[in-house]
């Protein structure tokens, strides 16, 4: 089992950060790739023989995070209420307003907010996020743009200028 | 620049300032090497006791399998094989679904189900062997306190397969069926059951407390083991679907449906959560090629197509993968039919929705 040794030492830091993204939490983001080791190590024969072993993974990982027990899915959302409007003053830094960011982020279900992970964070094309959620590429769009809705709701232009330019 | 990619920066920025949350490597990796070492030592010690009893389960699920309706007749109703029943000025009723296992044994309490689901179609590798043979999800309230409570049939896992979340697993034996079981009151996970199912697989029991709350441990042991003790194969429990399908054309057979009680995401912007009923269609021993489920509002869109059912549609191409939304179907609601296949076996189905009057 070297390889499968070799293969998470290399892999393990990429897949924490991408759980920690899905879930938007420490802990859940170390259980979730947790499973995913155990079960890597006991499908190791088969995934090795995979073309793209890492892929395979990662999509473990996304498919861990949308099966997610909903008694875990439900501490990702409770992170209290958003604000009902944006207010200036909240933003008065980058810090504010991605922690703002990070907030909504918790409220997007989940598979919006995997697209909008592996869109973003991963920069993955939509065709490679289709193929590993099982969807058309449209409905990778589709949830894109409710997810970019969602998280610009409240959020003006001018506040973000502010903080950017602040 | 504009405020969509304004937006699209702040993620990117987001996600970049939050890569410090991630978790430490190294105890991760060592919490996975304990987690397979433990496995490995649980199922050593039994192993000469285990294997009388899986010649004995072995022999229990030939005479089992030989006796009893395949999965698929289990299953069979919304193929349209449910009782037709109809009445002149009401239409064909719809047909309900029938769980492959029933629950014998409840706890005691308000019973609020949030899931039914069930799939019959397994993976290109063992296409006759389902992913999950049926799922209960439910809520229990007792005197204030809250239990969740998931049962799912894992067709092509044994318990050897067995990864919890609650810690170490522990062998057990529930009516004669090997399991390992694992608890934590107060921590992820709550009360893990895996048991040998007969006609194979495994039946996984999950009692928690309600998130935030805490539960007596026993309470949660008792309970999950109470259940695993008394699954019943084959079920005569069944759920009514929002809307049903009739008789379906070209050797089509429903794969799967999901019957969810508002999910478990995060509310619509309005603030409610949506019953929804799905099923996959195809021919169940490959990758299922037709899904017909109500469909979020938000996704409804395309083009005016041809009427089904004296509603009005929408259709969308993507490339190949087509999308018929029959428009205000069920409370509201439309239904979308959508697959990689010609546009008329869409309308096809869609001819075949059984909807509520």
């Amino acid at each position: 089992m070297a390889d499968y040794e070799n293969f998470v030492q290399a892999e393990l830091p990429r897949l924490l950060r991408y759980a920690t993204m899905l879930t938007g939490e420490r802990e859940q983001a170390a259980d979730l790739v947790q499973d995913v080791l155990v079960k890597v190590y006991r499908r190791w024969s088969r995934i090795s023989d995979a073309d793209h072993p890492d892929r395979y993974v990662v999509r473990m990982v996304t498919n861990g995070y949308l099966s997610w027990r909903r008694s875990r899915a439900a501490r990702v959302f409770a992170t209290g209420d958003l604000p009902d409007e944006a207010r200036p003053g909240d933003f008065a830094t980058d810090h504010a307003l991605r922690e703002d960011m990070w907030q909504r982020l918790a409220r997007l279900p989940r598979r919006q907010r995997a697209v909008v992970v592996l869109r973003y964070y991963e920069q993955a094309p939509d065709a490679e996020i289709a193929d590993l959620l099982g969807c058309a590429q449209g409905t990778v769009r589709a949830h894109a743009h409710r997810a970019l809705a969602t998280l610009r709701d409240g959020l003006t232009i001018e506040q973000m200028a502010e903080a950017k330019e602040s | 620049m504009d405020e969509l990619t304004k937006v699209e920066n702040l993620l990117k920025d987001t996600f970049a300032a939050h890569e410090h949350v991630a978790p430490d490597g190294d105890q991760v990796l060592a919490d996975a090497r304990e987690r397979i070492q433990r496995r490995r030592a649980v199922l050593s010690r039994p192993l000469a006791v285990a294997a009388g009893v899986i010649v004995l389960t072995l022999a229990a699920v030939t005479v089992v399998v030989l006796n009893r309706p395949a999965d698929g007749t289990q299953a069979a109703a919304p193929t349209g094989q449910a009782p037709p029943t109809t009445s002149a000025s009401s239409g064909p009723a719809i047909p309900e679904l029938h769980m492959p296992y029933s629950l014998d044994w409840l706890p005691p309490g308000d019973i609020d189900y949030l899931v039914h689901r069930i799939n019959l179609g397994g993976t290109a590798e063992h296409p006759d062997t389902p992913i999950y043979g049926g799922e209960y999800m439910f809520n229990v309230t007792n005197k204030g306190q809250v239990l969740y409570v998931d049962v799912q049939h894992f067709g092509m896992s044994t318990v050897d397969d067995a990864a919890f979340k609650s810690g170490p697993g522990n062998p057990v034996t529930i009516k004669g069926l090997r399991g390992v079981e694992s608890s934590i009151s107060d921590g992820p996970g709550g009360y893990e059951l895996y048991l040998t199912h007969p006609g194979g697989g495994t039946m996984y029991v999950n009692v928690s407390a309600k998130n935030g709350t805490t539960a007596p441990a026993q309470l949660l042991v008792d309970t999950g083991r109470r259940i695993g003790e008394h699954i019943r194969f084959p079920g005569n429990t069944s759920v009514t679907p929002l809307f049903g399908l009739g008789e379906l054309p070209n050797g089509l057979k429903v794969c799967a449906f999901d019957l969810e009680k508002g999910g478990f995401d995060a509310p619509s912007a309005s603030g409610t959560r949506h019953a929804s009923t799905g099923y996959q269609l195809g021919t169940c021993t490959t990758q299922p090629t037709i899904n017909v489920f109500t469909a979020d509002s938000r996704d409804v869109g395309g083009t005016a197509g041809q009427p089904v059912l004296g509603h009005e549609t929408r259709y969308v191409d993507e490339n190949g993968y087509h999308k018929l939304f029959v428009l205000d179907a069920v409370n509201g609601q439309s239904i979308m039919i959508a697959g990689s296949v010609p546009v008329a076996d869409l309308y096809d189905i869609g001819g075949r929705l059984i909807l509520p009057n």
